[in-house]
């Protein structure tokens, strides 16, 4: 009775002086290192705006904010997380070859305490917090502890123009089987359906998975992306896939010489009008609604094969917000991170014609807009956990191997069946390096 | 000789001072050249991501690379790339140097400095310019094609599988003549100009006098020309980069791309460094090659 009287007394103290402790600690002058990949002037706007919010609600307390570009921030992370006087708060690449290889050397933090006072996981679907996801050891992806947390959401669907839909009397696609319709009904009014430009290489990979999500199930890409359950790329699903891309190519339905195009020329050659569909990804959105005007353009999710079916489209998020493990300021760091995943946060993003990732109230966007028409796919798609994986996650070389592949599938320097197993053979020697 | 060069000198005294006037530079190429190859050797031995600790793995990497088809792959473009490089540019080179000699021309050190331009621009430059010649749907080339009716001769250039290649060669070519013609109009000056007189009352034509007269005397410039190019053509990277990087397949690799590649998008440290020391070696042994090459042609002489 005695002892249970003074562990009440001790807890009831501790908790007293918590309050007291977190105060002092506000009080003291602390500066919060931030870098973030919102280097763009629309971006680093409300970056900035959110991070003065940030000091005001806190005392004492300075954000030094750090904007860098993708490259920039990709090539100074590692070594910056590893020194002491590093940042604290920083946005780090998905995957196994940046968050992973962090993970991997004990250089992020665990969020999974934060993510569960601050109720992330809620903001999230599970897709999106599997490929925030190690293991402690680094060695399994998609599963274990939380490593990061994103703010914004990104989709690879289909762009299309509204005028050129209209004069050539197209509607939006509910299967997928209408979807082929609608392009050979465009190559018979003579003109290439999907602008297309893979000079580049990586834009290809995105329109290979819109095909091959069709024909695979959330179960394969999850195992296959993180590597579990033994699968393997050398598929029936796969095959059926790379033959379907080979019969589009063979159709006309890709601009002519999309093989010398580059990328950003090809989304030049689109907003010109020189096909009424691109496929690829909302980041666009912003570049093409400040090109015609609001409703300009369009976009829908290429379509499942049966109407209403929950298919997957290649998405993902913005690069994820991380804590340095040897951060002296994980808390403040872990606080300033839900400010960025606030309802405050998502309104301003959304303001500047951002998708945030969380869900997002339907009175701030306006229909029949291109913006109106991302944020609806992303909510459909953030509700069915239907956000696929960018399939070159799947391994470190598998970003080289699928683009220079993909090339040669096009180009018919290899048949379907050597693109699998090719692709297959590079999956096989890492899970066997594993 | 030796012995009497320090012949009324306090013998070593000179010795050092001399060293330590050199010390500061040796110093700063110690930490900056020497010191990272060193590193770069030794790394070659590990494997490593950059961050974690290092893995002592023997010449396992060098194993790796002999068995690594894309390195293979781009270690023949970069042969091939020599005929862009090296071959094609000191041709077109002798062949400016003649007409620019030889003959008065109206404006010539406008000419001159405008040949020269390629090789002063920034290789990205270049790059971003020739991407948009290339471009098969509104860039100038294929335009051009069309315009004088050879529609079925347009190609997707870059994208191209059996074009890709030589298509980036020729902006190398188009970038390094610059540089060789300048080496050789400095060396033509050299040239007594009786020897041409004497030639030509023997009858000699121009082709002659360039078989004959020019071209052994610019020995010298075409050895440094060689070396030059044959480096430039081995460690191309920048264009590769800006152009295709590596892309349609593997059609463009090259060694230093594909090293790129290891380091600073799969993270493999130490194997990348076993591609930056063979690629080394290798430049290394075939400078040496031209040298000795030089050498011997200049005591034939």
């Amino acid at each position: 009775m005695k002892n249970a009287l003074r562990l009440i007394t001790i807890l009831a103290l501790l908790i007293a002086a918590l309050p007291t402790v977190t105060a002092s600690q506000a009080q003291e002058d602390v500066t919060l290192v931030v870098w973030d990949i919102n280097a763009r002037d629309v971006e680093n706007e409300v970056a900035d705006t959110l991070a003065q919010e940030f000091e005001e609600a806190h005392p004492g307390v300075t954000v030094d904010r750090v904007a860098k570009s993708l490259d920039d921030l990709k090539a100074t992370t590692g070594l910056a997380l590893a020194s002491d006087d590093g940042p604290d708060v920083v946005q780090v690449n998905q995957g196994l070859s940046d968050m992973g290889t962090f993970v991997k050397s004990g250089l992020l933090l665990d969020l999974t305490p934060y993510a569960e006072q601050y109720g992330w996981v809620e903001k999230l679907s599970p897709g999106i917090v599997a490929r925030n996801s190690f293991t402690a050891d680094g060695a399994v992806f998609g599963e274990g502890n939380l490593y990061g947390v994103p703010p914004l959401a990104e989709m690879v669907g289909v762009f299309y123009n509204r005028d050129l839909f209209n004069e050539m009397g197209l509607t939006i696609p509910t299967t997928f089987d209408e979807f082929e319709a609608l392009l050979d009904t465009v190559v018979q009014q003579g003109m290439a359906p999907i602008v297309f430009g893979n000079l580049d290489g990586w834009p290809g990979i995105h329109t290979y998975s819109e095909i091959q999500n069709a024909y695979i199930d959330r179960t394969y890409l999850d195992d296959f992306v993180f590597g579990r359950s033994e699968v393997g790329f050398n598929t029936p699903e796969n095959l059926q896939a790379a033959e379907k891309l080979v019969n589009w190519v063979d159709k006309g339905y890709f601009t002519e010489f999309f093989e010398g195009v580059g990328y950003d020329d090809s989304w030049g050659l689109f907003a010109d009008g020189l096909g009424p569909m691109m496929i690829t990804g909302s980041w666009l959105s912003g570049e093409l609604a400040n090109l015609g005007s609001a409703d300009t353009f369009g976009f829908f999710l290429v379509p499942p094969a049966e109407a209403g079916q929950p298919k997957m489209s290649v998405g993902g998020t913005s690069l994820a917000y991380g804590i340095r493990a040897s951060s002296g300021n994980a808390d403040l760091a872990a606080e300033y991170i839900d400010w960025m995943m606030s309802a405050r946060a998502a309104e301003l993003w959304v303001a500047a014609g951002f998708i945030p990732v969380q869900p997002v109230d339907a009175s701030l966007v306006e229909e029949g807009t291109l913006f109106g028409d991302l944020v609806n796919a992303w909510t459909w798609l953030n509700a069915n956990d239907a956000v696929g994986h960018y399939i070159d996650w799947a391994t470190p070389t598998f970003y080289n191997t699928i683009t220079a592949s993909l090339q040669e599938l096009m180009a018919k320097e290899i048949t379907p069946q050597e693109f699998v197993e090719k692709l297959d053979a590079d999956y096989q020697e890492y899970l066997a390096s594993k | 000789m030796m012995r009497r060069y320090f012949k009324g000198y306090e013998p070593g005294y000179h010795f050092w001072t001399a060293y330590l006037f050199i010390l500061p530079a040796l110093a700063i190429y110690g930490v900056f050249v020497f010191w990272p190859i060193l590193q770069t050797v030794r790394y070659s031995l590990f494997e490593w991501n950059g961050l974690d600790t290092p893995q002592f793995v023997g010449f396992s990497n060098y194993v790796d690379l002999y068995h690594d088809e894309i390195f293979r792959v781009a270690f023949q473009n970069n042969l091939t790339f020599i005929l862009f490089y090296t071959a094609f540019p000191i041709i077109i080179a002798l062949f400016l140097t003649a007409i620019l000699t030889r003959r008065k021309i109206f404006g010539l050190t406008f000419f001159r400095a405008g040949l020269f331009l390629p090789y002063v621009m920034s290789m990205v430059v270049v790059g971003v310019v020739w991407r948009w010649i290339y471009n098969p749907i509104f860039g100038p080339l294929n335009e051009f094609l069309e315009m004088v009716g050879l529609e079925s001769w347009k190609r997707a250039w870059l994208g191209d599988f059996d074009l890709a290649l030589p298509a980036v060669g020729v902006i190398g070519t188009w970038v390094q003549y610059g540089f060789c013609l300048v080496l050789f109009i400095a060396g033509v000056q050299r040239i007594e100009e009786e020897l041409y007189d004497a030639a030509k009352i023997d009858g000699a034509n121009e082709f002659r006098q360039l078989w004959h007269i020019t071209l052994p005397a610019l020995r010298s410039e075409i050895a440094v020309a060689m070396v030059t190019t044959l480096i430039s053509a081995l460690r191309v990277f920048d264009l590769v980069y800006v152009t295709t990087r590596g892309l349609p397949g593997n059609k463009t690799m090259v060694v230093s791309f594909h090293l790129y590649q290891n380091a600073f998008e799969q993270h493999k440290v130490g194997y990348a460094a076993s591609i930056a020391v063979t690629l080394t070696s290798v430049i290394l042994f075939i400078s040496f090659l031209i040298i000795q090459w030089r050498k011997r042609v200049e005591e034939n002489v």
